[in-house]
């Protein structure tokens, strides 16, 4: 299979016009033109990296302080899911499993296979690659779900000693982490799935 | 053709640049994020503060994770571990303690678990029911030390912080209805508490510990009495019905009081040694007695019985209240033949600044103080005092000429004193020498020859002779009647103006011949003076004595049997007179009556007589007054003579108003009016 890079073409990202691999600029849409380079790779890196770094307090600390008038409660993720089924609320227990711990990490996972598959000779899953790509990018912004729960609860029950809730620091953690990922995400270059394995000759 | 050489066609690849010029600066990005969680990291670590393992008998309510340690009510640790000792004897709390306060955590941290507490005054910490149990701490500001194992108290303590007051220490016979955790009030006003209640090391007593908050510690003085104020005292005296009980706490938990009724003690320190009295009169009197917070305690054996010896009987040291006795019971000894015999052993609390000796003096400086003075003849002895000798007291006095004796040190529990024989009271001995006379006198055999006597009487009433006496009279009113009837016939008028005109003859001659008699009378006069002489007035307070003395007699018990005696008299004569009304003896009187009436009617119409039987009388009287006159007036005789004249003639008019008499009520003659 013939790629663009083979042939010496580079594609704009923006409008999808093809120009010679030397061009600047995409005389169509005005947007710089960037060469397919696995240099894009490190920034995917880079972000999945601090990414998963932020994920290991998001899961060590609490995220949620609980204070009622029977006293304080602090709940990490996992802590919480465990509670939530020892209340019989499997739901929402697998909701929470779910959005907290099965997609961010299905998506570390789903990211750094995508980026070690570059450059492989595979190239018989680019296919199935591109569709990967496209879930991990469209369910990034719902792992975001747990730090909304956490805001909204903490913004809605605020009665003074009866019951108040406040974000734990495992939720900035976590936050951080999901955008870290998603940024992690978005520097990955779909066209390098096509590329194939690196060569230094031209065409 | 020759081949043309000419270079290969060179292979040629950029030169790889260098990785540091291919790293991308986006790399920093991950670079930050791990600096910033290696920092959370070791911030959370370096502020995770000191494990401490504190051992509880129980860890109700303690939760892992949850449970916090709190100092002055603010949090500063929370439980990491619930696990139990080596020996499973106890729980192990592991507790992580802030590291701002940890190094404040040494040897004199006390801990104890906060949970609610529903008592007799009230109900505390309610707050923990929702907040689930805690522990308390509390430690002073100075670090001595960090120290990680810790011995849990069973109980919140009485106070946190023990340098905000005084702790003293109650001695007391036993600790009657006291609860650990009663409150100690001064003026009704909680300012303390009690805490471990324990026996005494010779299990003679208990002590309690009182810890008096500041700033009422500063009421403490040596002058201060505690007593006991527990459940309700009720007393009954002539205002009525008086019912005290200071609080509900002190009716369910007991409560102590103290006051300090004098001025002039100094002020205590930690541990001072106080009695503790039953009651508030007790401890108010005391303030002049001694008091036994510290007593030295003698046994003593007595081989007499000391019946009336008591607990709390006083000690007298030479005639000074030195102490009380405490305990009196009976110890059987064997002497050298075997046989058992039993002693009567007190034990006596002595006071030793009552001895003389300074106020809490050592054990073994009273011990050889006493052996000196029993060397020197003390000893103790039972002694009765009160006016009576009614109440028994030890004297601890010196006894002359008694056989050497020792004071026996080694004595258990307590030193043996010895003793002499009871002591008798002078006093006593006299009263009862006056109380043995009286019982002495035979007024039961006075009494008793009384009731005989009247017993005789009415023996005497009942007896047939005296039955027979109305028969008698009736007979000899018959033979009067005779005798009348006889007079009239036998024309005793005539005879008696005859005899009276011999009278006057007679007195006619008396007269002529009265010179003579002069001297006679004279000597008559004399011994009529010699008997109005006679001293009747010592004979009168003679017989004063006596029917004072027979009143006495009645006013006695045995007495009062007399009326009754008295009554048994009369009701048998109205039997005898109801026996005379039934055996006609009435009929009889009537007829002796008529009997009587007739000769009345004789004498009557003998009266009719009487003026010239009276003139001849008079005629005589008026002859003796002549002869009287004659022989001078006022003289004794004269006097007398008018007397017997004038006696004459009233009974004359006596004798005609009985016999008016007679005739008006002839039953007088029967009963006598």
């Amino acid at each position: 299979m013939q790629t663009a890079r083979d042939a010496g073409l580079v594609g704009c990202t923006r409008c999808g016009k093809v120009w010679p691999a030397q061009t600047r600029e995409c005389g169509r849409c005005g947007a710089a033109l960037k060469r397919v380079d696995t240099a894009g790779l490190q920034a995917v890196w880079a972000w999945w990296f601090a990414g998963l770094i932020f994920y290991i307090p998001a899961n060590l600390y609490p995220m949620l302080r609980t204070s009622t008038l029977a006293g304080n409660q602090q709940n990490t993720i996992i802590g919480g899911v465990i509670e939530l089924i020892t209340h019989h609320s499997y739901f929402v227990a697998a909701v929470v499993f779910v959005a907290s711990v099965v997609i961010p990490v299905s998506k570390f996972i789903a990211i750094a296979y995508l980026a070690l598959a570059v450059g492989n000779e595979h190239r018989a899953g680019a296919h199935r690659h591109l569709h990967l790509f496209e879930v991990v990018e469209f369910i990034g912004r719902w792992s975001m779900v747990d730090v909304f729960v956490v805001a909204i609860l903490s913004a809605l029950v605020q009665l003074g000693a009866v019951v108040s809730i406040h974000p734990g620091p495992a939720a900035a953690a976590f936050a951080l982490s999901v955008a870290l990922t998603m940024l992690s995400a978005q520097s990955f270059d779909p066209r390098l799935i096509w590329r194939g394995p690196a060569r230094t000759t031209g065409p | 053709m020759t081949d043309e050489l000419r270079p290969a066609d060179l292979e040629t690849s950029p030169a790889p640049n260098p990785i540091w010029t291919r790293l991308s600066v986006i790399w920093l990005v991950p670079l930050v994020a791990l600096a910033i969680t290696l920092g959370i990291a070791w911030q959370s670590y370096a502020d995770r503060g000191t494990l401490i393992e504190i051992d509880f008998a129980d860890a109700t309510g303690v939760r892992p994770g949850e449970t916090v340690l709190k100092f002055r009510e603010v949090e500063v640790g929370r439980v990491e571990t619930v696990g139990f000792s080596r020996d499973l004897s106890s729980v192990r709390i592991g507790v992580r303690v802030n590291k701002d306060v940890a190094h404040f955590v040494d040897s004199e941290a006390r801990f104890w678990l906060v949970r609610p507490q529903v008592s007799a005054q009230g109900i505390s910490r309610l707050d923990t029911v929702l907040s689930g149990t805690f522990i308390e701490g509390y430690w002073d500001a100075e670090s001595a030390g960090p120290q990680t194992e810790f011995q849990g108290l069973d109980k919140p303590p009485v106070t946190p912080d023990p340098t905000k007051g005084t702790w003293v220490e109650l001695r007391a016979e036993d600790a009657g209805g006291l609860a650990e955790g009663a409150p100690v009030l001064f003026r009704g006003i909680t300012v303390g508490r009690i805490q471990n209640l324990r026996l005494n090391d010779a299990d003679s007593g208990v002590i309690i510990d009182a810890f008096i908050d500041a700033p009422h510690d500063r009421r403490l003085t040596t002058n201060t009495r505690f007593w006991d104020t527990s459940g309700i005292s009720v007393s009954l005296s002539a205002s009525g019905v008086s019912l005290d009980m200071r609080s509900l706490a002190s009716l369910v938990q007991g409560g102590i009081e103290f006051d300090t009724f004098t001025t002039g003690g100094t002020f205590i320190q930690n541990g001072f040694p106080f009695r503790l009295y039953g009651t508030s009169e007790a401890a108010r009197t005391s303030i002049f007695g001694s008091d036994l917070a510290e007593p030295a305690r003698y046994t003593l054996l007595f081989d007499d019985a000391i019946e009336g010896l008591q607990r709390g009987s006083k000690v007298q040291f030479r005639g000074v209240e030195a102490g009380e006795v405490t305990d009196l019971s009976i110890k059987v000894l064997t002497d050298s033949t075997g046989t058992r015999y039993a002693q009567q052993q007190v034990v006596i609390a002595l006071s030793p600044e009552r001895l003389g000796l300074a106020r809490g003096t050592e054990r073994d400086i009273v011990n050889e103080f006493l052996a000196t003075e029993v060397d020197s003849g003390l000893r103790a002895r039972v002694a009765g005092v009160g006016l009576l000798g009614s109440t028994l007291v030890i004297e601890l006095t010196d006894v002359p000429n008694v056989p050497p004796a020792v004071i026996n040190l080694t004595a258990q529990p307590y030193p043996t004193l010895p003793t002499a024989e009871a002591k008798t009271n002078d006093l006593a001995a006299s009263a009862e020498g006056v109380f043995q006379r009286i019982e002495a006198l035979p007024i039961e055999e006075l009494m008793a020859s009384a009731i005989r006597s009247l017993d005789s009487i009415s023996a005497v009433a009942e007896s047939e002779d005296t039955r027979a006496v109305p028969g008698e009279l009736a007979g000899l009113l018959e033979e009067l009647r005779a005798l009348v009837e006889r007079l009239n016939q036998g024309g005793a008028s005539e005879k008696a103006i005859a005899a009276l005109d011999g009278m006057t003859e007679a007195a006619s001659t008396v007269m002529s011949e009265f010179e003579g008699l002069a001297e006679t009378l004279a000597s008559t006069d004399a011994a009529a003076q010699a008997v109005a002489e006679m001293p009747l007035g010592e004979i009168g307070t003679k017989i004063d004595g006596i029917l004072a003395d027979i009143r006495t007699m009645l006013g006695s018990e045995d007495a009062e049997r007399l009326p009754r005696a008295l009554s048994d008299t009369l009701e048998e004569s109205a039997a005898l007179l109801a026996e005379l009304r039934e055996g006609g003896a009435a009929e009889k009187i009537n007829g002796t009556l008529v009997a009587a009436q007739d000769a009345a009617t004789a004498i009557e119409s003998a009266s009719e007589r009487l003026p010239e039987l009276t003139a001849k009388l008079e005629s005589l009287v008026t002859t003796a007054e002549r002869l009287v006159a004659s022989y001078g007036e006022r003289s004794a005789f004269n006097a007398e003579v008018l007397d017997t004249m004038r006696e004459l003639r009233r009974a004359t008019s006596a004798f005609g108003s009985l016999a008016r008499m007679i005739e008006r009520n002839p039953r007088a003659f029967i009963l006598g009016r």
